[in-house]
């Protein structure tokens, strides 16, 4: 017998300011124990979904709303967001600001404590939510200190030691690696297990696929196709693509790839024309000297959280840079634009050798929040600050190959995040850099976005930069990438070409 | 040896030294209160195994107390002894509020904190406003570092020929990225059950040990001494 558990009833919402509707005429029927999955571009409406069923739709986030949700019984319009607490728990996208506390122990009582439990019960919670999720090596920790994938961990711990009837996840798996999303896949399969109705919006679809009891399409704040699970698995990639999607499966030999798998003997291919890395040691777990901080060097053996001592990059390629969360990615592209500043390693490029700050210059780092890195009140000025010799010309120049040039009096924070990522990449090519850094730049972004980073990257390519780029997005190397380096603990482990003719192969 | 101090003694220290700073030592007696006063923050440093910080305050205090005392008089002329005079001073007579204050916020887990408040009798809303305050510190400081790193990279640190730009170019992502995380984080926060009439409850079990009747005992004979030096005698 199937029993409803919430239901949205023709609701039509608009935010406080926004030029159009967010939701427009949207009617959902949730049955209890159902696994709901949301998919559609960024912007089509999913978020404002999942928040109409957690209540911040109207109580938090207010606009013109008409309409009405009612979950469990409970009018949302009329019930208290505290009293919805023990009813509905949300897992959001960010988990840099989900967390109230700064321990993992503290995160996960918080919304017991908040709901006013006694202190035993909590704490008998906490232990068997624990214990459920295998969280013993978590406990105990600075939130702060914890790598993506376990933040999203505590997220879900946090959430349900409230032990909600409901679970909605926001495109939980943005900042994930291939391993965190497997864990995270666990968690969902096993909430599922326990009869909970989870709702979840992403972007990534493959690891939803067995999980999922229904997929409901949005377009344009409209509920626009809905599939049983098992129809929406067996899509093409064709209709998945035409729909603006990601692909509902991955290719096993991504898989492998992006998985951590054994240790291929690294050998460094010889490339006519390539930029070379020489002596790149770095350790985050040294100790400091009192007046002269220590220099690193091979000597210092496992002790290394970067160890390269030569690579080669292929000019004018996309070479994209894979390994699990924490194993030393960012920290290796850190180490190469000069940002560690004990990172001794040297540039060699066009005959020349670039040393400490000259890397600064050599390369330059388009960071994962672009919102870090724009700085003044205009696209035109923001490029214009990266020139030595301040040239509006050429400014205007590289605004129009980024489709930005009708954009250059408008204030960098008003623009979508798409757009931000681009006048961030304006700088870049502005500041004259030779070898563009990205990191993770397609982390929560839908295909269509992603779609157009690629492109870009290529152009970039082909005007002949070289471009090295952290990811865990399958999709996004198989688009874009001609070479992918592997990096494990710190060492490369593996560089392999990748071409057109490997692409075909796999399919 | 690690000695778990009752954060309601934190606070009390934290108040009795913020009022000792303020009275002027004027003995050398009084001077010996203050220092012993001083040294008990460190110490306690040290227990709770911040070795750098505990070093680098003890470090900063004793010279200012040395420069101050052997090489600085009130006949010392010309422009460096009067800036040290001015700097040291400033140390000799606020360090100590300073390191305290640093000792509370770095051992004190928010739990504890809001525990401690609610049993004081605090509104639930001062308590939690002070708490978000407390879980922000961590957050501004890695926002910080990012935006100073972008800064870096754009070759800016120096305000790019700008001089109100060192402050513009650091202050207004900085503002940005704290009031978008300010935003989510209490949307978090109120789905999960914060704000609710009912009254919260807390999972830290606070009790009052030895150390802390010992050390507020020794803090208020401290104040006293300098009250009396101040106003009675």
């Amino acid at each position: 017998m199937m029993q409803t558990i919430a239901q949205i009833n023709n609701v039509t919402h608009r935010y406080k300011g926004a030029a159009e509707n967010s939701l427009d005429g949207v009617s959902l029927t949730i049955q209890k124990g159902e696994t709901i999955l949301l998919c559609g571009a960024s912007g089509s409406g999913k978020t404002s979904v999942i928040r109409l069923l957690n209540g911040l739709i109207p109580h938090y986030y207010h606009g013109d709303m008409t309409g009405d949700v009612t979950v469990k019984g409970l009018d949302i319009a009329k019930t208290q967001l505290y009293e919805l607490a023990g009813i509905v728990g949300t897992v959001f996208q960010n988990p840099r600001s989900q967390f109230f506390s700064v321990d993992t122990d503290g995160e996960i009582v918080f919304g017991p404590e908040n709901i006013g439990l006694a202190p035993d019960e909590i704490k008998a919670r906490k232990e068997a939510i624990a214990k459920q999720m295998n969280l013993d090596k978590l406990l105990g920790r600075s939130l702060f200190a914890l790598s993506g994938g376990e933040k999203q961990r505590i997220a879900c711990a946090s959430v349900a030691a409230l032990l909600p009837e409901i679970i909605l996840l926001d495109e939980p798996s943005s900042n994930l690696d291939m391993q965190a999303i497997s864990m995270l896949h666990d968690i969902i399969r096993g909430w599922k297990k326990q009869g909970k109705t989870i709702i979840i919006s992403e972007h990534r679809l493959w690891y939803l696929k067995d999980i999922a009891d229904r997929v409901i399409y949005m377009d344009k704040g409209r509920i626009a196709r809905e599939w049983r699970g098992k129809e929406f698995a067996e899509l093409s990639e064709v209709e998945t693509r035409q729909l603006g999607l990601r692909p509902t499966s991955i290719n096993e030999h991504y898989l492998a790839l992006l998985s951590d798998k054994d240790d291929v003997k690294f050998k460094q291919e010889q490339f006519f024309d390539g930029i070379m890395l020489k002596d790149f040691y770095f350790s985050y777990h040294h100790k400091p000297y009192l007046l002269r901080r220590k220099q690193f060097s091979v000597a210092d053996g496992d002790a290394l959280s970067l160890c390269i001592p030569e690579l080669i990059l292929p000019k004018g390629k996309v070479t994209a840079v894979i390994g699990s969360n924490g194993t030393g990615k960012s920290t290796f592209l850190r180490c190469i634009c000069g940002l560690e500043k004990d990172c001794t390693g040297v540039i060699v490029a066009n005959g020349k050798e670039y040393k400490k700050r000259q890397r600064i210059g050599f390369s330059y780092m388009v960071m994962q929040d672009v919102n870090h890195q724009l700085f003044t009140d205009s696209v035109e000025k923001e490029v214009l600050l990266s020139m030595k010799e301040k040239d509006v010309n050429r400014c205007h120049e590289i605004l129009d190959t980024l489709g930005l040039l009708g954009y250059k009096d408008t204030h960098p924070m008003a623009l979508s995040g798409g757009q931000k990522q681009r006048v961030a990449i304006a700088s870049a090519i502005a500041a004259g850099a030779e070898l563009l850094l990205f990191d993770e730049p397609t982390s929560g972004l839908d295909y269509a976005h992603m779609k157009k980073v690629g492109e870009l990257l290529r152009q970039l390519a082909e005007a002949g930069s070289t471009v090295l780029v952290s990811t865990h997005d399958p999709e996004f190397i198989e688009q874009c990438c001609d070479h992918t380096l592997r990096i494990k603990n710190g060492r490369a482990v593996s560089f392999e070409a990748w071409n057109d003719q490997d692409r075909n192969s796999i399919r | 040896m690690s000695v778990k101090l009752d954060p309601r003694t934190k606070l009390y220290m934290i108040f009795v030294v913020s009022a000792v700073v303020m009275m002027s030592a004027t003995t050398p007696f009084l001077w010996a209160v203050r220092i012993t006063m001083t040294m008990i923050p460190i110490l306690l440093l040290i227990m709770e195994k911040h070795y750098a910080a505990a070093f680098r305050f003890l470090i900063l205090y004793a010279a200012a107390l040395i420069v101050t005392f052997r090489f600085l008089s009130e006949s010392s002329k010309g422009f460096l002894a009067a800036f040290l005079v001015g700097y040291c001073s400033i140390i000799v007579q606020f360090m100590p509020a300073m390191i305290t204050a640093w000792y509370v916020v770095r051992t004190t887990k928010i739990g504890e904190f809001v525990c401690a408040m609610q049993k004081m009798h605090i509104p639930d809303g001062i308590t939690i406003s002070l708490a978000v305050v407390m879980r922000f510190f961590p957050t501004i400081k890695e926002e910080y570092t990012s935006i100073r790193d972008a800064m870096k990279m754009r070759g800016i640190m120096l305000g790019g020929g700008n001089a109100a730009g060192i402050i513009e170019y650091r202050m207004i992502p900085l503002l940005f990225s704290c009031v978008n995380i300010g935003d989510e984080l209490s949307a978090a926060a109120v789905t999960r059950g914060l704000g609710g009439k009912v009254k919260r409850t807390s999972v830290q079990e606070l009790k009052m040990s030895v150390a802390d009747y010992l050390l507020m005992l020794l803090f208020t004979a401290a104040l006293g001494v300098f009250v009396v030096f101040k106003y009675i005698k």
